[in-house]
């Protein structure tokens, strides 16, 4: 019954061939090397790993790149969406991860308006700025992004936040 | 005539089973979003229509300092006196989460269309104290939120 275990037509056959099955009571006298190996209970295992990562798994909504010594806040929240992203970071502002002044946000926020209107004609602007910050950032960091989306016509913003 | 037994044991061949679900808890691995990252949503507290055009409604004014003291302003709404113009006093430096949602709590009681909360923080105001005073809002059913620049 051994011989026609799995293991005989596995890996192991071609190399150590007729050893691969254990025979412990056998008149063989011979030392077996290698045991028959118990999948039922790693397939279980394997499967109740890939049943969790399928439930871990997301497909929908944003991914926001964090820095090293970013940590958001944490809130209950809804689904982050696609929108243009401000990031603090180090005290350096990014948009859409390209560095930006404080001064020049306005500016950069109103071309990003443009470009979207020029690129599709038509289509209303959603005017929604996503804003990544540190959870130990100070407020004055903040309100300059704060400012520069309500003058560049921005009137919601989303805080990203990690959810609780 | 010989009857011939017909072999009911076999063996499954597991070995593609187990390529296939290790196959499998790579990709999932390496693609699993471990970090939910979600939104709370924020409108501009400062608007550019003027304020004798705006309708009155319902607000709640809060004022967060770097100690972690907040200071309540209810305005437009009929409210007792103690809540109209609450302080809670921060514990340590920190946030006293648990006296906030109180008073939000009683608030939405009190005047059940209140919705509205801006916030004030100062400059030294911390980001995360922010976001747990709008969230204790939302909680408890005051969910436009709006915050003002300095």
């Amino acid at each position: 019954m051994l011989n026609e275990s799995v293991v005989k037509t596995s890996s192991f056959h071609s190399v150590i061939g007729e050893s691969s099955v254990i025979a412990p009571n056998s008149e063989k006298k011979t030392r077996n090397i290698v045991s028959d190996l118990l999948l039922t209970a790693l397939i279980d295992a394997f499967s109740i790993l890939v049943i969790f990562l399928l439930m871990s798994f997301s497909s929908t909504g944003e991914l926001l790149m964090m820095g090293k010594n970013m940590e958001l806040p944490k809130a209950s929240a809804d689904m982050l969406d696609r929108n243009p992203v401000v990031k603090l970071d180090s005290g350096k502002l990014f948009l859409e991860d390209k560095e930006v002044t404080a001064d020049g946000l306005v500016q950069a926020l109103l071309d990003l308006r443009k470009n979207f209107q020029e690129s599709r004609p038509g289509e209303e602007f959603p005017a929604i700025l996503t804003v990544q910050a540190d959870r130990r950032a100070k407020y004055e960091q903040l309100s300059g992004i704060v400012q520069a989306s309500a003058h560049a016509g921005f009137a919601d913003i989303k805080f990203a936040v990690v959810m609780k | 005539m010989r009857k011939r037994h017909k072999h009911l044991e076999f063996e499954i061949n597991l070995i593609p089973a187990i390529d296939l679900l290790s196959v499998c808890i790579c990709f999932l691995l390496l693609t699993a979003v471990w970090l939910h990252v979600g939104a709370l949503n924020v409108k501009q507290a400062v608007g550019g229509q003027p304020a004798s055009e705006t309708a009155k409604k319902p607000t709640v004014w809060a004022q967060i300092n770097a100690q972690g003291d907040v200071m309540l302003d209810v305005r437009d709404a009929r409210v007792p006196a103690k809540l109209a113009k609450a302080k809670i006093s921060g514990k340590d430096g920190k946030l006293d989460l648990e006296g906030i949602k109180n008073i939000a709590m009683q608030l939405k009681t009190a005047e059940p269309s209140l919705t509205t909360v801006l916030i004030q923080p100062q400059a030294a105001t911390v980001y995360e104290d922010i976001i747990d005073v709008m969230d204790q809002f939302k909680k408890q059913g005051l969910i436009d939120l709006g915050v003002s620049p300095l």
